[in-house]
C-alpha cells in the first residue's frame, strides 16, 4: 500500500518566554489516516496542532502539507489550503446563528454552500432544526458539533481535532467519535489530540504520545495500546 | 411647543451625522480593533473636497463622488500605519487612540495652513437650500432633510450590509473572535482593509450631508466633532453598533435643546455633564461594551 503524506511536520520547537511548549518535533500524517496525538494536560497537544496552523510561530522547523512548505504562512492562508482545525473548547461564533457559523466555515467556497450545508446535516441532523439559534445558546455538545460541521463546510483535506470530546458526557462523546470515525470512511483524514488515551487508541491508526513537549513513543495504536509503559501511564492498567 | 418642535427636528438631523460617524468609528474598533480618533477629520477633510469641487460644477454626483472617493481613499492608506503598531506592539486600542490624536492634529494643521488660508469655508447657500417647510418658529431646510433622511437611508444600508451579506457576516465574526476566524481561513487584513473602507464610505456620505446641513466647516470643526463622536460611543458602550444608533441621536437631541431653551453656548457643556453623569451611574455605558 502507498502511502501519501498529506501532512510532515519536522522539527518544530515552540517557546512561550522560557517554557519549551513543543520541543522538537516530528509527525506525519498520510492520506486517508486518523492519527492520533495523546499526552497528558501541558503535553504541548494544542500547541503543536496551533503551531502547524500558524496561529503560533514555530521557533525553528518546517511544515509541509501537501507537499508545499507552509512554514511561517498566514493562519488563514493556511486554513484557506485545506487544513481545518477544530480547536480546543467547542469554540462557536456565539453571537452568530448557528446559519452563520456554518456560512461563515463555507466563506471559500460560496456556490457550494447549500450542497455542502446537505452533507454536513447527513452527519449533524440536530443542527437542521437549530439554523436560527444563536450558537452561544446551544448546549456545549452541541457547539462541539457546530465546531466540527463548520469546519467540514470547507471541505478541508485534514481535520485536525482538538480534544473535542473535552467537558462532554460519555454519550455525546461516543457519539462525536462515531461521527468522526464515519468521516473518514468517507475520506476524510484526521489527526487528533486527546487526553483520554483509551479512546483515542481504540480510535486511530498511528498514534504519538507527547510529554513536555516531545514526542516519546510512536506507532501503530495496536502497538501502543500494548505497550507497557503507555499502560501504565495512559491507560491506568498495573501492568 | 413650536421650539420644542424645531429644535426635536434640528437635534434628529444633527443627531444622524453622529450616528454614521459613530457608526463608522465603532466599525473599525470591532473589526480592526483601533481607535480612530481622526475620522471625523477626516470627514471634515472630505467637506473641503466638497467645497472645492463645488467651485467648479454644481453636479451633486460629482460631488458626492469626489467626497466618498476621498475619505476611503484616505482612510485605507491610514491602515498600514496601524497594521505596523498592531505588529509592534500587538492590537493595543490605546496606541492606536494615541497615533490617531496626532494624526487628527495634523490634519487640523494643514486645514488651519493650507486651506482657503486657513479661513473658514462656505457653501453655496442654494447648497444649503432654502426651507421647505416652515410654519412659527418651525423650520425645516432642505440641508435638514438631506442629513435627516440621507443618514435614515445611509444606517439602513449599513445594517443591511451587516446583517444581511456575506462581506457583512464576515466583519461580524471578526469583530466577535478574530482567532476563531483566521483559523476557518477569513483574511483577516483584507477584511480590516474592507472595515475601512466601508466607514471611509459612510464617512464621504456624511461630509456631503454635513456640508448642507452646516453650510459650513472651518479646520476646528474635526475636533468639535470628534470629541461628540467618541462621547457617543462611550455613551453607548464603546463598540456598541445599536447603542451608538440611539446615543448619537440622543446627543444631537440634547445638543438642540440646550440651543433651543438655554445660551446656545452652554450645549457642549450640557452634553459633557450628561456622559460624565452616565458614566458615573454606568461605567459599561448605556447599552454595555460590544453587544
Ligand atoms: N499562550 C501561552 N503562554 C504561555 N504558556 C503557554 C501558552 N499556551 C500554552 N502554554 C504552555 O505550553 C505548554 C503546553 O500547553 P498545551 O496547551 O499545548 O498543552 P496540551 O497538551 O494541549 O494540554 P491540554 O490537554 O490540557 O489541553 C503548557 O505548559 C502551557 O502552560
Ligand atoms: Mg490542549
Amino acid at each position: 500500500m502507498k502511502k501519501n503524506s498529506m501532512l510532515r511536520v519536522e522539527g518544530i520547537s515552540v517557546s512561550y518566554g522560557p517554557v519549551r511548549a513543543v520541543d522538537n518535533v516530528s509527525i506525519e500524517v498520510n492520506e486517508g489516516e486518523i492519527v492520533v496525538l495523546i499526552g497528558a494536560n501541558g503535553a504541548g497537544k494544542t500547541t503543536l496542532l496551533r503551531a502547524i496552523l500558524g496561529v503560533d510561530k514555530a521557533q525553528s522547523g518546517k511544515v509541509l502539507f501537501l507537499g508545499n512548505d507552509i512554514t511561517g504562512k498566514s493562519t488563514d492562508r493556511v486554513a484557506k489550503s485545506g487544513l481545518g482545525l477544530i480547536p480546543e473548547g467547542h469554540l462557536v461564533f456565539s453571537t452568530m446563528t448557528v446559519l452563520e457559523n456554518l456560512q461563515l466555515g463555507g466563506y471559500h467556497n460560496p456556490r457550494e454552500i447549500d450542497s455542502n450545508l446537505e452533507s454536513v446535516f447527513e452527519s449533524f441532523p440536530v443542527l437542521r432544526n437549530r439554523l436560527d439559534q444563536t450558537a452561544g445558546t446551544l448546549s456545549g455538545g452541541e457547539q462541539q458539533m457546530l465546531s466540527i460541521a463548520r469546519a467540514l463546510m470547507s471541505r478541508p483535506k485534514l481535520i485536525m481535532a482538538d480534544e473535542p470530546s473535552l467537558g462532554l458526557a460519555p454519550k455525546v462523546v461516543s457519539e462525536i467519535f462515531d461521527i468522526l470515525r464515519d468521516l473518514n470512511k468517507k475520506g476524510y483524514t484526521i489527526l487528533l489530540a486527546e487526553q483520554n488515551a483509551k479512546k483515542a487508541l481504540e480510535f486511530g491508526n498511528r498514534g504519538y504520545v507527547m510529554e513536555t513537549g516531545r514526542v516519546v513513543l510512536e506507532g501503530p495504536t495496536q502497538e501502543l495500546m500494548s505497550n507497557p509503559e503507555v499502560r501504565h501511564a495512559y491507560l491506568g492498567s498495573n501492568v | 411647543m413650536e421650539i420644542f418642535v424645531a429644535q426635536l427636528l434640528n437635534g434628529l438631523s444633527l443627531g444622524s451625522m453622529y450616528v454614521l460617524l459613530v457608526l463608522g468609528f465603532n466599525l473599525m474598533l470591532l473589526v480592526a480593533k483601533i481607535i480612530q480618533f481622526a475620522y471625523p477629520h477626516l470627514v471634515v477633510l472630505s467637506m473641503y473636497v466638497c467645497w472645492a469641487v463645488l467651485r467648479y460644477t454644481d453636479n451633486m454626483l460629482l460631488v458626492v463622488l469626489a467626497s466618498v472617493a476621498s475619505c476611503i481613499v484616505i482612510n485605507i492608506a491610514i491602515e498600514p500605519i496601524f497594521r505596523l503598531l498592531a505588529k509592534r506592539h500587538g492590537l493595543d486600542i490605546n496606541v492606536s487612540f494615541v497615533v490617531s490624536m496626532s494624526m487628527a492634529l495634523l490634519i487640523t494643521d494643514v486645514m488651519s495652513h493650507l486651506l482657503n488660508y486657513g479661513y473658514p469655508i462656505a457653501f453655496p447657500s442654494d447648497w444649503v437650500g432654502k426651507s421647505i417647510f416652515s410654519s412659527g418658529l418651525i423650520a425645516f431646510s432642505a440641508g435638514q432633510a438631506y442629513a435627516l433622511f440621507g443618514g435614515i437611508a445611509a444606517v439602513v444600508a449599513f445594517f443591511y450590509l451587516l446583517y444581511r451579506t456575506r462581506q457583512g457576516r464576515v466583519l461580524r465574526a471578526i469583530s466577535e473572535n478574530s482567532l476563531l476566524s483566521s483559523i476557518i481561513g477569513i483574511p483577516i487584513v483584507k477584511t480590516r482593509v474592507l472595515s475601512y473602507g466601508v466607514a471611509g464610505l459612510l464617512g464621504g456620505l456624511t461630509a456631503v450631508m454635513l456640508a448642507r446641513l452646516l453650510g459650513s466647516a472651518s479646520p476646528g470643526l474635526g475636533d468639535f466633532v470628534g470629541m461628540k463622536v467618541v462621547a457617543a460611543s462611550i455613551l453607548a458602550g464603546l463598540g456598541n453598533l445599536k447603542g451608538g444608533l440611539v446615543c448619537g441621536l440622543l446627543l444631537g437631541v440634547a445638543e438642540s435643546m440646550a440651543i433651543g431653551y438655554l445660551a446656545g453656548s452652554w450645549s457642549n457643556a450640557i452634553a459633557f455633564m450628561m456622559m460624565l453623569i452616565i458614566m458615573l451611574i454606568k461605567p459599561e455605558g448605556l447599552f454595555g461594551i460590544r453587544a
